[in-house]
């Protein structure tokens, strides 16, 4: 659906997009992840047709984007960044006229409103002036905007920035449910949404795809050490060194009052303490009531790769 | 073609939805009443040199409110697009940049041509309540209409174009304000300027007296076609303004 190869975009001053290669199959929800700045949306952009390349080749929907831009925007839903709408519009005549501009026939405009407002529960304030509406109205607004005409492939820059976090959650279940129909590339910093929504992550960092995989394989491909925490009541001053002493830890650290002690330790991925510890307060008589090892989480590959040298984040 | 036209319709009721456009309306209304009503008051006194065509179109207040409307209709067209990121929605659906740029034009031009039409009015007044008078003749009518949709045409396109600089409105008003005021000038030059190249040029660019031509019935080719290619130019370049964003 999406062929992006050796993609170059250069602003006066600085590259924003440097050689990027990816691509994305029909039916994936890829999620395009970055710090700010990173060069999401100048990417987005290009895919929609808004920007030039400076070079490379972007197929998208099997139509070159600087070739038959127009092919391509029939094909398309863009959501830019912050979801720019006419506020003097109601919402009913807004998504007429987007219909008519992407060339929906117009016998068919009126029942592909009714559904599109269907879809993003918005059927309700059809009659409503846009710029009255709340945030999150004006994003499900957006989006349904982006659905008038059907398109193969929607591009969604930061769908769920600025709502709150009902609205953000009723944002992500449609995305997950126009999943079903509809190829998708949406683009955010929020590490948890990527990790409910996406199929697969694509980090970009510095203009460069530093990762690209499943959330659940970067997580695994993370190396190095866990942390596991254990808080166990007992004479701190035995239960330190007792810990130390069990195979694999690394590294002990105590905080806490007087009574619970909570201690975090260090261990290599591959080797879990736990049962261990669980033994060892068994045995001594410490009472035991929290002992859980700290997953890997996206945030944690995003800032490995996002905070160190361009050269090491290379995978 | 499809995109033309739900632009086009989408900028002509952008005016009804707005307050400025209504306010817009009225002013000029009113000056053209005002103007119509000295000219009554003019026909009232007898017979009078000049055609009644000549008395609407050539009033100096015709000329300030032109001046002044002009902006008002532009300033938001590209402008408000770019302040509100809509130009990024706008520029993404199927739809070429000509498109855009002749649809947003023709728009501004629709909704101009409507405000002009209740000013027929005065015509069938004129014709059915002056006794003594006759029938304002259709060569100075039809002369004077045009003149005004031509000189409107090349205005909004100078506006429109206007527009497209900048994504802040005000800039884009004064800018447009400027423009057209420096045009007006140049023309006027022929009345006080001495120096032949000076007076010829300026003629050539007055839309003053090219009105009072044209509100008299005389239609030059010259004019017409001063206007044509301005505005053709002014699109033109509006095109290449909004395609601009390539260049970056």
């Amino acid at each position: 659906m999406i062929e992006v190869s050796h993609l170059t975009k250069h602003y006066p001053g600085r590259v924003a997009v440097d050689d990027v290669s990816f691509a994305v199959s029909p039916g994936e929800i890829v999620g395009f992840l970055g710090p700010n700045g990173a060069g999401k949306s100048t990417t987005m952009r290009i895919l929609a047709g808004y920007l030039p390349a400076t070079g490379g080749v972007v197929r998208v929907a099997d139509h070159d984007v600087a070739e038959e831009p127009i092919e391509v925007r029939r094909r398309i839903g863009y959501l830019p960044e912050n979801c720019p709408l006419y506020g003097e519009m109601r919402v009913d005549e807004y998504l007429r006229f987007r219909a008519r501009l992407k060339g929906v026939p117009r016998a068919k405009v009126p029942a592909r409103i009714v559904e599109v407002k269907e879809r993003c529960g918005i059927a309700d304030v059809g009659n409503r002036i846009i710029g009255q509406l709340s945030k999150g109205y004006r994003q499900r607004v957006g989006l349904a905007e982006t659905l008038v005409h059907d398109p193969d492939l929607l591009i969604l820059d930061e769908p769920t920035i600025g709502l709150d976090p009902n609205q953000i959650r009723l944002v992500r279940g449609l995305i997950a449910e126009l999943a079903e129909r509809h190829t998708i590339l949406l683009s955010t910093h929020i590490l948890s949404e990527v990790e409910m929504t996406c199929k697969r992550v694509l980090i970009i960092h510095k203009g460069r795809i530093v990762a690209s995989d499943t959330p659940d394989r970067l997580r695994r491909r993370m190396t190095g050490e866990a942390s596991v925490i254990a808080e166990i009541a007992g004479p701190r001053g035995e239960v330190e060194p007792a810990l130390r002493g069990i195979s694999g830890v690394a590294d002990v650290q105590a905080e806490g009052g007087d009574a619970w002690v909570r201690y975090m330790l260090r261990a290599p991925r591959d080797e879990d303490p736990r049962p261990a510890i669980a033994a060892l307060a068994a045995q001594r008589g410490w009472p035991l009531r929290e002992l859980h090892r700290e997953a890997a989480t996206l945030e944690d590959i995003f800032v490995n790769l996002t905070q160190t040298d361009e050269a090491e984040a290379q995978p | 073609m499809n995109g033309f036209l739900a632009v086009w319709r989408k900028e002509l009721t952008g005016y009804f939805l707005s307050p400025a456009a209504y306010i817009v309306t009225i002013f000029f209304l009113i000056v053209m009443g005002a103007i119509f009503s000295l000219l009554v008051s003019v026909l009232a006194e007898g017979p009078a040199g000049v055609t009644v065509m000549n008395l609407l179109f050539g009033s100096p207040f015709f000329w300030m409110t032109m001046l002044a409307l002009v902006p008002a209709l532009t300033m938001r067209l590209f402008a408000e697009e770019k302040r509100s990121g809509t130009i990024e929605t706008l520029m993404t659906a199927p739809v070429t940049d000509t498109a855009v740029v002749l649809a947003k034009f023709a728009g501004a031009l629709s909704f101009y041509a409507f405000m002009w039409t209740p000013t027929l009015i005065y015509l069938f007044i004129l014709r059915y309540f002056s006794a003594d008078m006759a029938p304002p003749d259709p060569g100075p009518l039809a002369g004077g209409y045009l003149g005004a949709l031509l000189i409107g045409m090349f205005y909004l396109s100078i506006g429109l174009f206007c527009s497209a600089l900048t994504s802040n409105q005000i800039v884009a008003a004064i800018t447009t304000f400027a423009a057209m005021l420096l045009l007006f000038l140049a023309g006027l030059l022929d009345y006080v300027a001495r120096g032949d190249l000076v007076q010829a040029v300026s003629a050539h660019l007055s839309s003053y007296s090219h009105m009072l031509e044209f509100s008299r019935g005389a239609i030059d080719s010259r004019p017409v076609v001063y206007y044509l290619s301005g505005t053709a130019l002014m699109l033109f370049a509006t095109v290449k303004i909004v395609e601009a964003r390539n260049w970056k």
